[in-house]
């Protein structure tokens, strides 16, 4: 289960990535856009891996348009999963909960997750190489990571290394405190020696030709 | 680290007073001045239902700054500490 919202510039930025990156080899059901809805989130529980972007509380996780999907009094069936939620303070109640119910193993962020995106890239946010990359590549390398088969404690490594690297390297100032801010939040739950079958990696024409730009409106 | 982001750190460690909102946003247009962007940048998260801006283009957080107590402390977490 990929959730991609494309709403306003903080998801599309995200999912930008994970489109270019993580969808060509990710299996359905994969929610991109107006689909990240509540409805089919609960109804298509297939698959072992639930990757997610969204606004999100400490017990809330959003779709498009900010629609609540998940909350902690109503979990989806998540036993076995691996769950990876790019979004805000999930780590606080939503990740210990979903571990509670069963998934096993979860990645996500205990405060805001912050960066800085180029906000004339809305169309293309995976050629933002200058400002978002620095932040949202290692998450993608993370989720990556996981559908390598890797554990998910190789994964959230390869995420803190990540961002440690390209934080030691910034010379952007407030990209680089955004890149820290996020170390310090971000958070493994649950067994960090889950993994999940590997994936075959992404196919050679998807590595060399991004994908067409995105033509949705971005809400102000 | 520049001079100007030392002093924005520095205006980011007092409590959000109109007087500490109005200093810390007179240092973000100082370093905006030193470091002026090329594009469009833009501060998100991916916060939801939050009292500040979850997109806020980095040339109108000052004026962010001193309107939005809210907002402080959101810059203060990530810049100031």
């Amino acid at each position: 289960m990929l959730t991609l919202p494309l709403h306003d510039l903080p998801v599309r930025s995200a999912s930008g990535f994970l489109i270019r990156h993580v969808l060509p080899r990710s299996f359905p059901p994969q929610l991109l856009g107006p689909a990240d809805r509540r409805e089919p989130f609960r109804i298509l529980t297939i698959g072992d891996t639930i990757i997610g972007v969204g606004h999100g509380s400490a017990s809330e996780f959003c779709g498009h348009y900010d629609q609540v999907i998940m909350d902690t009094l109503l979990i989806p069936d998540v036993r076995g999963k691996v769950v990876v939620l790019i979004s805000c303070e999930t780590a606080q109640a939503l990740g210990p909960k979903l571990v509670e119910k069963g998934a096993a193993s979860y990645i996500g962020f205990k405060e805001d997750f912050v960066w800085v995106m180029d906000a004339d890239l809305a169309s293309t946010p995976w050629a933002d190489f200058e400002y978002a990359a620095p932040v949202i590549m290692p998450v993608t390398n993370c989720v990556n990571a996981v559908l390598d088969g890797k554990t998910t404690g190789e994964a959230f490594g390869n995420l803190i290394e990540g961002l440690s690297e390209n934080a030691e390297v910034e010379e952007d100032e407030l990209v680089k405190s955004c890149i820290e801010f996020n170390i310090s939040n971000a958070v493994l739950l649950g067994d960090e020696n889950a993994r999940v079958r590997a994936r075959p990696p992404m196919l050679l024409p998807f590595r060399l030709i991004p994908p067409p730009p995105i033509l949705l409106p971005v809400r102000a | 680290m520049s001079e100007e982001f030392e002093r924005l750190k520095e205006a980011l460690r007092e409590a959000p007073t109109p007087e500490a909102r109005k200093a810390a946003a007179e240092a973000m247009r100082r370093y905006l001045a030193s470091h002026p962007p090329k594009s469009k940048p833009t501060l998100v998260s991916l916060g939801y239902k939050k009292p500040y801006p979850t997109a806020i283009k980095v040339e109108d957080i000052p004026g962010e700054l001193e309107q939005n107590p809210e907002f402080f402390k959101h810059l203060q977490k990530i810049v100031g500490t």
